[in-house]
């Protein structure tokens, strides 16, 4: 197939993938929302807008975070998550509420608080990963485990200071950390939306170089990128997009797996803009379908990242033993 | 390109030690030795992929790490041996990476002529919309070299290009490279294990041992009984054939 064919077929596969993600924002919004009953009407929709918001944020935030970090780790099947990104942040959010307790100003207003926990994840996580890059020469394997043994050590430090927590310091603190789809931290979207807007401005030119990336470390620096820093910057960048993803609805695995993969697998092409798009796209397709059958079918009992793990699970075997030829 | 006092060390082992040459333009010049000899790493640092410890490398007046990353892409381009790259790209999008230092992903008229160029320079044409995972390894390797011949540096610089190719691959691989300097007027730097390919198709040999420069020279002078001997502790017969020296070991 020639490139003309490709790049209008992959734009004709997100424009239908836009269209079906609008389709789903208007039936997860209008859905039972009773809209005879105005009063009714306004209070749901004041529930659901906000977790809309949120899960395209996370969404946004997964996809950009995961491919851009596949690309710097050149494999398909890392993830930041895997790496215990996740448990940094909820590590560094339980630490800073230690230190300060649940009545410091800076614990009360959750976009402040937010304030803090990026900029201490922006610091930290850059520095572990990065160092981790460098000692290891980039060997994924080295990586991934370091990175798994890391992921339970912040695991258990962390468990540790819930252990001698005051109660209700702690009970305030899980409100604030184990957000969900049904508790999701509505109050920061508006910083989170402006800290992803800032963060692709101020990495607009490191974010034109990951097709360059993609080709490896050697490569990279044959066709001139200075690859060290652009790394770094990248690094921070996938960092943040972490937090903010967790901050939003939490840690959910297994979705920048599937959707990285998915995209991959759909697009068939090496060019980031289309398939960070489309991994986004598909993240908010199976998050809002995922909360609309949690919601309408299963009566919230069963949440949408159990789903999301079971078949992010089921689909991570798949890639590992029938795709390996790919990797 | 001169190469002044070069040293580099992993740990406490020092495995280059004040190495010092200077590449003649326009030639092709094969650095070979035995494993461990310090030829790669030398290579790694000529082509800032390795940062060395000391020492100086002047590359047109001015030294390496003072060139700018982008504008030394435009005079130097390196191919190293492990090019798996983990996504789906088409030969021609591989081609056309090689034009990223000029113009980054958006290409220009003059580009995709480039891009053309180097695809019917290395026979491609029909390959080109193929993608490279799909490839055989030889056809895989010239999609590569296509790659750096439209990235139209002055130095040529392959790492063990001959390395996990059968004799037909490596020999046509050996012929190209020799092409790039008669057809094309570049500079040519290989690192090589067979000792023959290095004395049929280059015009200089760099001998490496034991991390320092063990005879630097011409063909005739380098590939002699007593050198090749000395370096590798085999021994050797020297024959000629076609004018050129050609050892037999065993």
């Amino acid at each position: 197939m020639n490139r003309a064919k490709m790049h209008r077929r992959n734009v004709t596969r997100l424009a239908l993938l836009a269209v079906m993600v609008l389709v789903a924002v208007v039936f997860y919004l209008l859905v039972n929302s009773h809209p005879e009953k105005p009063k009714l009407f306004q209070y749901i929709l004041s529930l659901r807008l906000p977790t809309l918001l949120c899960m395209i944020i996370a969404c946004i935030s997964i996809g950009a975070a995961t491919l851009i970090f596949q690309s710097i780790v050149n494999n398909r099947i890392v993830t930041p998550a895997l790496l215990g990104m996740n448990s940094i942040y909820s590590f560094l959010h339980t630490a800073a509420v230690f230190v300060l307790g649940t009545g410091s100003t800076l614990f009360l207003n959750a976009n402040l608080a937010f304030a803090v926990d990026l900029l201490t994840m922006g610091v930290v996580g850059t520095l572990i990963y990065w160092y981790l890059f460098k000692k290891t020469g980039h060997n994924v394997l080295y990586i991934m485990l370091i990175g798994t043994v890391l992921s339970s050590l912040f695991g258990s430090v962390q468990s540790a200071m819930i252990r001698v927590m005051d109660p209700n310091e702690y009970d305030a603190l899980l409100g604030s950390l184990v957000a969900d789809f049904n508790n999701i931290n509505g109050e920061i979207i508006l910083f989170a939306t402006i800290m992803l807007l800032v963060l692709a401005f101020v990495l607009r030119r490191e974010l034109g170089l990951l097709d360059v990336i993609t080709m490896g470390r050697n490569q990279a620096i044959n066709l001139g990128v200075d690859y060290d820093n652009v790394i770094r910057k990248l690094l921070f960048g996938v960092v943040l997009c972490m937090a903010v993803a967790t901050a939003t609805i939490g840690p959910v695995s297994f979705l920048g797996l599937i959707v990285a993969n998915m995209s991959r697998q759909i697009f068939k092409t090496y060019k980031h803009s289309h398939l960070m798009v489309g991994a986004s796209l598909m993240g908010m397709l199976a998050l809002i379908g995922g909360q609309m059958i949690s919601q309408h079918l299963f009566h919230f009992t069963v949440p949408v990242s159990t789903f999301v793990t079971i078949a992010g699970g089921i689909y991570f075997l798949y890639l590992l033993l029938f795709k390996k030829g790919a990797y | 390109m001169n190469v002044v006092d070069l040293i580099k060390s992993y740990g406490s082992k020092t495995v280059v030690k004040e190495v010092s040459f200077t590449v003649p333009k326009g030639k092709v010049l094969s650095l070979i030795g035995p494993n461990g000899a310090g030829k790669s790493t030398v290579m790694g640092m000529i082509s800032r992929l390795i940062a060395r410890d000391a020492g100086v490398i002047d590359f047109e007046g001015q030294d390496l790490t003072k060139w700018k990353s982008k504008e030394l892409a435009k005079h130097l381009a390196i191919l190293t041996q492990h090019n798996n790259v983990q996504m789906k790209l088409t030969v021609r999008e591989l081609v056309a990476f090689g034009r990223f230092p000029y113009s980054g992903s958006r290409l220009t008229p003059e580009d995709n002529e480039m891009v053309d160029k180097a695809i019917a320079y290395m026979e491609l044409q029909e390959y080109q919309d193929q993608y490279i995972d799909e490839l055989s390894g030889g056809q895989r390797q010239r999609a590569y070299i296509a790659m750096v011949i439209a990235q139209d540096t002055e130095y040529v610089l392959l790492d063990e290009p001959t390395n996990n190719l059968d004799i037909y691959h490596a020999t046509n691989l050996m012929r190209i490279a020799r092409r790039l300097c008669d057809e094309l007027g570049k500079t040519v730097i290989l690192v090589l294990h067979e000792i023959n390919y290095a004395a049929f198709y280059s015009d200089y040999i760099c001998a490496f041992k034991n991390g320092r420069i063990a005879k630097f020279g011409p063909v005739e002078e380098v590939i002699t009984k007593e050198t090749l001997s000395e370096i590798y502790k085999v021994d050797f017969e020297i024959m000629n054939i076609g004018g050129k020296p050609l050892t037999i070991y065993y």
